[in-house]
């Protein structure tokens, strides 16, 4: 078992070694709770619990993102983001081959994913790039709020096998922003990684960097951005220590070409997401830039995106948005990829997949003067989206019988997509993060470059949540729908059937006089 | 005033040009708004229609197109649209002569088989041809301006006593929006002796026994014609399209239709039962009435109706039909509302509507409030997110069906009523054709 340890101090405060003191299998860093920290473990597939590695054996490749609803301030390198929520990538051993995850999915995260099997749950994404290797053969999204269930499971399943404090290590995870999961089938070996935004209060967000295990290895950075030479790289400098080897910490400065970047600060740009009010059962949701100014491209080649994950619930429909007209009405350039549940009449009730991916390039800002300079109002870009049916949460105990439902719908994410020049190895990057849904569907050689969510005054995450009209079945039976609509059908049907009854009655002779006047042919 | 329009409508140049004009400038405003406003004037559906002929100049099924839920016909029809340019109007143009061919036809039937005079023929046929809600729905690319056409085209053969013609646009009816099969059986039973003649003077087969004899009689020649006729074009279309569109072709064109949810509010009485039997399946009961809604409807449209009305008058007949199968149907949506529409100059002349005026005032009124009160909730719900599934939806769709059946009543007694009149009028016709 290999764990890699990451502290992100603040840019331009200088690190001083003294505060980084190693024992024999700890570290300990008396600034911890000003870094943002990263921590990544990898484990050999017979460290693992033994139901894991059956449940991984006809699996090839298998992603799994989660990332939490509450906002954090991302740290260079680690910049990327992805709607809150649950997003898994798979692919399969053999491509026809009947693989069922949703049971490990169940185990592992909640029992209430919407999770049958691949073919009827997952998602599909577009092959858009042949030649980028990292794209998933299928998708799997839910707006999963916390991560309870898998911390439990870690606790016990996993714990046992190692001494010391790891419960500890399972309980922190309530506090990271995201949890990355990896496996693939050739190297054998599953990866955790997560992060912790720089300092939260809570003490139990931190746990005293250690060996689990003897013959573990553990090497910890303690690190700061430096001044990139190229716009490509991100350089790190400060002080790298292998616990139980080196005597102390040593000091390390060290550049990589980055997929991922933070915004440049000269366009310190943020957004923002709400649905337009009333939403109705097609309800618009307007992505708002507060300044048209900052929103600036970090490059020439970049263009403006957003990656919505949308649970079944809601839908884009693909037809409206191929006009552009329209397109250009609601300041959107393309969509550059719509996969997953694309049924556009269907109610929620009878849909199996977990709903639908979209890629969408958004119009930047015009700019105002002849120098390409913008001015400083707000710029907002509209994705229509359209309900489906839902059923009432009668089950729920909270819900009123006012026949509404609840949706929370995870944020996109937005970023700039730059072309990086050629010959760049961003895979030469140890913190390269890849399989973000996102990502496949550009080249290999693009760079992102992130902006990052702002959350309005008194709103608390990354969801908004659309009240949703349904019809509430204790309604339907207090009203008595189905003897009452009973009693119409058969009033009206009488109404029209008696004067026809009346002419029977008065026709029948006729009817019969008819018949006998006929012979034959 | 009244001179005026009676100038205007006894010459029917004038207003089948004026017909035909308002529905080129709606064309031409439709592509100027299309070209200039992010609100399109071109219906969602004329979209799928075009990119499914699109889709079949590529060589390729008109069902790789979503929602495209039409026999292939259609978008072969709409090939030119695929052309690109100013032929993505073709369509649209096609659906417009439709609207005049069926206004044509409509007027025909009127002089010809009602003895109108031209002015009065001309006044009953505007309500089609100069009705501004049927000029709209085809200019916006609608195809139901082109069912309408069949369908009176339909009326025109049978009345002609062209029997394998009304057989083939039957099968035709039937193969392109399957509603139209309500007419067979109206068409069956007023093709019986009393129209096409008594078959008396061809003498007895004295080897026939009794029961050939009389089913003999019972399907005369021109029922068995009408239904050789339909059922060879019905059964050939298919044919064709299943052989080269294969099973998708019979799963959206007409399993869709059987197997479709309808979930969505629409006017029909049903829906909201419907809605709740579909969302809570667990708590549904056992018989669940919208699965017997089609017993009443087909009860009043295709037997009760047609055996007991269709002698007295086929069109009157055929409005009252397809009222009744609109009315009592599963889902019902505004488009419904013009496939009966399309009978109103037939039935109207002699109606109690139009010879009690109050009556044909307070029936339109309580159509139109019935609608409007439906379509109030039916925007709060949609655009106002406010949740009027229960009790406003629910009573609004209740209240249009009662009032819908109210009309209906009207509909059949006064076709009930008319008998002698007609039976004057049919006679002659009957020596003719034999």
């Amino acid at each position: 078992m290999k764990q890699r340890i990451t502290y992100i101090l603040l840019q331009g405060h200088g690190i001083d070694p003294e505060t980084i003191q190693t024992s024999n299998d700890t570290l300990t860093l008396a600034t911890a709770k000003d870094a943002a920290v990263e921590k990544r473990v990898t484990a050999g597939l017979s460290e693992l619990p033994q139901e894991i590695v059956t449940a991984l054996n006809d699996v090839h490749e298998l992603h799994i993102r989660w990332t939490s609803r509450v906002n954090y301030d991302a740290s260079s390198p680690f910049t990327s983001r992805l709607p809150p929520g649950l997003h898994v990538f798979f692919t399969p051993r053999k491509a026809d081959a009947d693989v069922n995850i949703c049971p490990l999915l169940h185990q592992l995260f909640s029992p209430d994913l919407k999770c049958d099997s691949i073919s009827q749950s997952f998602s599909s994404p577009p092959i858009l790039s042949e030649r980028f290797s990292h794209s998933s053969s299928y998708q799997y999204f839910h707006p999963l709020p916390r991560v309870l269930q898998f911390q439990t499971y870690l606790a016990r399943s996993v714990c046992g096998e190692f001494k010391g404090p790891c419960v500890r290590e399972a309980a922190s995870l309530s506090y990271a922003s995201y949890i990355d999961i990896d496996f693939d089938a050739i190297s054998h070996a599953v990866t955790m990684a997560a992060f912790w935004r720089a300092g939260i209060e809570a003490e139990a967000a931190r746990t005293l960097p250690r060996k689990w295990r003897e013959g573990d290895s553990l090497e910890v950075g303690v690190l700061q951005v430096e001044d990139a030479d190229e716009p490509e790289e991100l350089k790190m400098g400060g002080y790298l220590t292998v616990v139980g080897e080196d005597d102390g910490p040593s000091p390390t400065l060290f550049s990589f070409p980055s997929r991922h970047h933070p915004l440049p600060p000269s366009s310190p740009a943020t957004f923002s997401t709400n649905f337009q009010q009333p939403a109705g059962l097609h309800p618009k949701l307007d992505i708002t830039f507060p300044s048209s100014q900052h929103l600036a491209p970090p490059k020439d080649s970049c263009a403006l995106h957003a990656y919505l994950t949308l649970p079944s619930a809601l839908f884009i429909d693909r037809y409206q948005l191929s006009d552009p007209l329209f397109l250009a009405s609601q300041n959107l350039v393309t969509l550059h990829s719509l996969s997953g549940e694309q049924d556009l009449e269907a109610p929620d009730w009878v849909i199996k997949r977990w709903g639908s991916a979209a890629l969408i390039e958004l119009t930047q800002p015009p700019s105002t003067n002849a120098s390409g300079g913008r001015d400083a109002k707000e710029w907002t870009v509209t994705i229509p989206t359209h309900l489906r049916y839902l059923q009432s949460l009668s089950d729920d105990a909270n819900s009123n019988s006012s026949g509404r439902s609840t949706l929370d719908i995870p944020w996109p994410t937005v970023f700039w997509a730059c072309e990086a020049e050629e010959g760049l190895k961003m895979s030469v990057n140890p913190f390269d993060r890849v399989n973000l849904g996102y990502d496949g569907l550009f080249g290999p050689k693009t760079m992102f470059y992130h902006i990052p969510p702002a959350l309005p005054e008194g709103q608390a995450f990354l969801l908004e949540t659309l009240e949703v009209p349904v019809l509430d079945p204790k309604q339907g039976a207090a009203w008595g729908v189905q003897i009452w609509t009973l009693v119409a059908v058969v009033l009206g049907f009488g109404w029209v059937l008696w004067p026809l009854v009346m002419s029977a009655g008065r026709g029948g002779e006729e009817g019969g006089q008819k018949k006998a006047g006929v012979k034959s042919e | 005033m009244s001179s005026l329009s009676t100038s205007f409508f006894s010459r029917p140049w004038l207003v089948f040009t004026s017909a035909i004009l308002f529905r080129v400038a709606l064309l031409m405003y439709g592509r100027w708004q299309d070209a200039n406003s992010p609100v399109k004037y071109t219906d969602i559906d004329y979209l799928v229609f075009t990119d499914a002929a699109r889709f079949i100049s590529w060589a390729r099924s008109p069902y790789d197109r979503a929602t495209y839920r039409y026999t292939p016909l259609l978008a072969w029809l709409l090939y030119p649209t695929s052309w690109g340019g100013l032929w993505f109007e073709f369509g649209k143009a096609l659906f417009a002569v439709g609207d005049i061919v069926t206004g044509w036809l409509a007027f025909k039937v009127l002089r010809e088989h009602k003895g109108m005079e031209v002015a009065r023929a001309m006044r009953f046929a505007s309500i089609w041809l100069l009705n501004p809600m049927v000029a709209n729905i085809s200019t916006r690319g609608s195809s139901e301006g082109l069912v309408a056409a069949i369908v009176v085209a339909l009326l025109w053969a049978v009345l002609q006593k062209r029997i394998v013609l009304a057989g083939a646009l039957l099968g035709l009816g039937v193969h392109v929006k399957i509603y139209p099969f309500i007419y067979a059986a109206s068409i069956f039973w007023w093709l019986g002796p009393e129209t096409v003649g008594s078959l008396k003077a061809h003498g007895k087969n004295a080897d026939r026994p009794a029961w050939l004899d009389r089913s003999m009689t019972f399907f005369n020649p021109a029922r068995r014609r009408l239904i050789a006729s339909s059922g060879v074009t019905f059964m050939a279309l298919n044919g064709v399209m299943l052989r080269c569109y294969g099973l998708p072709f019979i799963k959206h064109t007409f399993l869709y239709h059987f197997t479709r949810i309808d979930h969505r509010h629409n006017f029909s009485v049903y829906n909201t039962a419907l809605h709740l039997n579909s969302a809570y399946s667990a708590e549904a009961p056992g018989l669940q009435i919208e699965s017997l809604a089609f017993i009443p409807q087909l009860l009043l449209s295709v037997l009760a109706v047609p055996l007991l009305l269709a002698k007295k008058d086929l069109a009157s007949t055929m409005l009252a039909q397809t009222f009744a199968f609109v009315t009592f149907n599963k889902v019902c949506t505004s488009q419904y509302f013009l496939w009966y529409m399309v009978f109103l100059p037939f039935y109207l002349p002699d109606s109690s509507l139009l010879q009690k005026p109050k009556l044909g005032i307070v029936a339109l009124l309580l159509w139109v409030f019935g609608q409007a009160a439906w379509l109030q909730q039916g925007y709060e719900l949609e655009f106002l997110g406010m949740s009027t599934f229960m009790p406003g939806l629910w009573l609004a769709s209740i209240g249009f069906f009662l009032i819908n059946c109210w009309t209906l009543g009207i509909i059949v007694t006064d076709v009930d009523t008319k008998k002698h009149a007609m039976a004057a009028c049919i006679a002659p016709e009957s020596k003719k054709d034999r």
